[in-house]
């Protein structure tokens, strides 16, 4: 498995925001939904050895991320978007993506091919020589894409990575999804559940830290069968059965 | 919940780990071409020109003052900008919210930090260096004798690397956009600190950075000795130490591993040892009369005198000054040829002026220092003068004329206590009030003639000749003199020169 999730649980203060979650996924695209405040960016931010768990195991393209040697090497293979990108607004496009293959360690001279492919994969190639200051904010979460998958990563974090993003660019980004996750682990943080429908051959849902789903979009889907749940879509009233279903359930235990 | 899809495991093999001279350099470029530091060059340059170039241009095209300047000056206004930008610069990822991503990056964080700093230093070298090479470029076609001094600019460009590296750590451990001129402004304030300190204590305070060879003027060393670079050498040492040391307490505080915070460790601890081993020095240092010494370091092959070739003015008494000084010659002969002119050829009179080193005596407990002033003495009688420490043509607002009239307050008034007497008030014995203290008869014919030969040489009021109460027959007589043809006061002063001396002379034998 390239991601193996045992117990994992992640405190800030009194809050418990990732609150046992136990998950094992190897190679394709794998969607994590949840309303707000689910815990969704907090166990990405896990995964991207951004920070530690507070107890829990977790091990990385089978390599343990607590651990200096195994964190690097896990860092080499990995691609992460955060939520809020941050950008150097007097970088050009390429410089930027440049910047960050330089920075996960990838031979220097493979360096300027990578950027260019990368670049190209997400469309960008025209604006290439562009200053981020100048792109909008599609264009700059295309940037942050970029960055990411610069260096063919064995495992791929994307924490809303379509949100902004024209309807046009957001097909393109999910068979971009498709295509990556045949060789790589993929993990999707989104609040668009067409997005998942459309990309994802697995899928989570969290709620208040805790996965309480766990299956292909068609399973989600099906959970809506029989029920009232709300939605305009099918995956939808899938989403909004469970979530009602582990609401209940936990209403119930207290 | 447990989730698990069926997917085989992957454990892709080791990826070389690329960290080398060429990712460093690839880092670098685009560091260097994204730097703030170079946005603020044209800035820095203004400031140069204010600050450093205008007033070294106006002073004479002397080595040591120049490089004087541009220890001083250059970095009293570069290095607190210097510290900012480069606080900016390590505030980038904190201000612009990158820490994420690139805190999950395989390159140790030091190494990117590294790069980032290295890039602001070199942009922030290239301004500094460039304005010494301008002024440097300039004094070399100007000067008349010596060769540029390298200390100075070695204390300089450690300067402008530890501002950047305070700077620089400041801004990653406080990422705010207020952190750049905090740090401006706090870089300001040590430097000004430091500039009271030193009043204060004349030891340790020696290794503030914009000291050069305490409080001795710039044109008293360099000149007539080798600079002595004593205390340069401590300055760098401290200033790289801190320098080391805070990039080291950052490597310190970036995650890696242990080998990187082993080396982190190592630059911290050795930056503090050079650091403190520079102030340790500093307060070794004593001043001596061509600059600061500090016995552990001091070459005592620097105490010897540079031999040179003097230049002099063509006059009844020649004015030799040293080359470096040529430029002043006009200036010098001109204030002091109307009175050589009058006592050439007398008994006791100086045959030759001739410039040397000054020499002074330090005050305690402050760090002050009161320089030599001229002298008459030797067989044949030569004035040594000193024009070190003086307020030279171009200097604030001194002008030539400023210049002449300075010396002939100086040199003359001391000639004529030597030449002819009569430096006492009182030759009597009497002690009381100043109304009561009368000079006695031959004391005033001295104080006559002096008097009516330093109307003649332009010496200003004030000036150590005893002033004559107007109206008075004393001063009657003075104007008598004055007025006569130079001749004429020069065959009266050869033939009464010696009984005036000696008190026989009373104020009715005088013409």
């Amino acid at each position: 498995m390239n991601v193996e999730i045992s117990d994992l649980t992640r405190r800030f203060g009194r809050t418990q925001a990732v609150a046992g979650v136990t998950l094992a996924t190897g190679p394709g695209v794998f969607g994590l939904l949840g309303p707000n405040g689910a815990g969704k960016t907090s166990l990405l931010r896990m995964l991207a050895t951004v920070i530690p768990p507070s107890s829990g195991r977790l091990r990385l393209l089978g390599r343990d991320p607590g651990v200096y040697g195994p964190r690097r090497e896990i860092r080499r293979r990995l691609g992460y978007l955060p939520q809020n990108l941050g950008y150097y607004p007097g970088f050009t496009v390429v410089e930027f993506v440049e910047y960050f293959a330089l920075l996960k360690d990838m031979p220097a001279g493979r360096v300027p091919g990578a950027v260019a492919t990368a670049v190209e994969r997400v469309g960008l190639g025209d604006k290439a020589r562009a200053k981020l200051r100048t792109l909008s904010g599609g264009m700059l979460r295309r940037v942050g894409i970029a960055q990411a998958i610069v260096n063919q990563p064995e495992l791929l974090l994307l924490d809303e990575p379509t949100a902004g993003l024209d309807p046009e660019q957001r097909v393109a980004f999910r068979a971009l999804l498709r295509e990556l996750g045949q060789h790589a682990t993929v993990i999707v943080s989104t609040h668009l559940v067409e997005d998942v429908g459309a990309a994802c051959s697995q899928v989570a849902l969290m709620d208040q830290g805790m996965l309480v789903f766990h299956g292909t979009p068609g399973e989600l889907t099906a959970r809506a069968e029989g029920t009232a749940a709300a939605g305009d879509a099918p995956l939808e009233r899938g989403y909004s059965a469970v979530l009602a279903a582990a609401r209940s359930t936990a209403a119930a235990r207290s | 919940m447990t989730a698990a899809t069926d997917a085989p495991v992957r454990h892709g093999p080791p990826r070389a780990a690329s960290t080398g001279p060429l990712t460093a350099a690839r880092l670098l470029r685009i560091e260097l071409r994204r730097n703030a530091m170079l946005w603020m060059l044209p800035l820095l340059a203004a400031l140069f020109w204010f600050s450093t170039y205008r007033p070294s241009m106006a002073l004479p095209p002397w080595w040591n003052l120049r490089g004087t300047l541009l220890q001083q000056q250059a970095l009293l206004g570069f290095a607190p900008l210097m510290a900012g930008v480069a606080a900016w610069m390590g505030s980038r990822e904190g201000r612009r919210g990158t820490a994420d991503l690139v805190g999950v990056t395989a390159l140790p964080r030091w190494a990117g930090q590294l790069a980032t700093w290295a890039a602001t230093t070199c942009w922030a070298m290239v301004a500094y260096l460039g304005g010494v090479a301008v002024v440097y470029g300039i004094t070399a076609r100007q000067a008349t004798w010596g060769g540029p001094l390298g200390w100075p600019v070695a204390v300089g460009a450690a300067m402008v690397a530890a501002s950047c590296a305070l700077g620089f750590a400041a801004g990653t451990l406080v990422p705010s956009r207020f952190s750049a001129p905090l740090v401006a402004v706090t870089v300001f304030l040590a430097l000004a600190a430091g500039a009271i300190a030193i009043e204060h204590n004349s030891t340790y305070a020696q290794i503030w950075p914009l000291n050069v060879q305490g409080a001795l003027p710039p044109d008293t060393f360099g000149t007539f000795s080798p600079y002595l670079p004593d205390l340069a050498i401590t300055q760098v040492l401290f200033l790289a130490g801190l320098a080391a040391a805070v990039l080291g307490a950052l490597g310190l505080r970036a995650a890696g591993g242990r080998w990187l915070r082993c080396a982190a460790a190592v630059a911290a601890a050795a930056g503090l040892a050079a650091a403190g081993t520079g102030v340790g020095l500093a307060g070794t240092a004593r001043p001596e009369a061509h600059g600061i010494v500090i016995p552990t370091l001091h070459d005592t092959a620097n105490d010897k005198p540079i031999a040179y070739t003097p230049v002099c003015s063509q006059a009844a008494v020649p004015v030799c000054l040293h080359p470096a000084y040529r430029s002043l010659l006009p200036a010098v002969t001109a204030a002091l040829d109307p009175l050589l002119s009058e006592v050439a050829g007398l008994p006791g009179a100086p045959v030759r002026v001739w410039q040397v080193a000054s020499t002074h005596l330090q005050q305690r407990p402050h760090n002050g220092i009161e320089l030599s002033g001229p002298v008459i003495g030797g067989s044949p009688p030569v004035v040594s003068l000193p024009l070190s420490g003086m307020a030279l043509p171009g200097e604030g607002h001194t002008t030539a004329a400023e210049f002449i009239r300075q010396l002939r307050s100086q040199v003359p008034p001391m000639l004529l206590n030597t030449l002819i007497g009569g430096d006492q008030l009182d030759t009597n014995g009497q002690q009381g009030s100043r109304s009561a203290r009368q000079p006695s008869p031959s004391v005033l014919a001295q104080q006559v003639i002096k008097a009516a030969l330093a109307q003649v040489a332009g010496v200003p009021p004030d000036s150590g000749v005893p002033p004559l109460p107007p109206g008075s027959p004393a001063d009657a007589a003075a104007k008598r003199f004055a007025a006569l043809p130079a001749a004429a006061r020069h065959a009266w002063l050869v033939d009464h020169l010696t009984r005036l001396r000696a008190g026989q002379i009373t104020l009715g034998e005088l013409p």
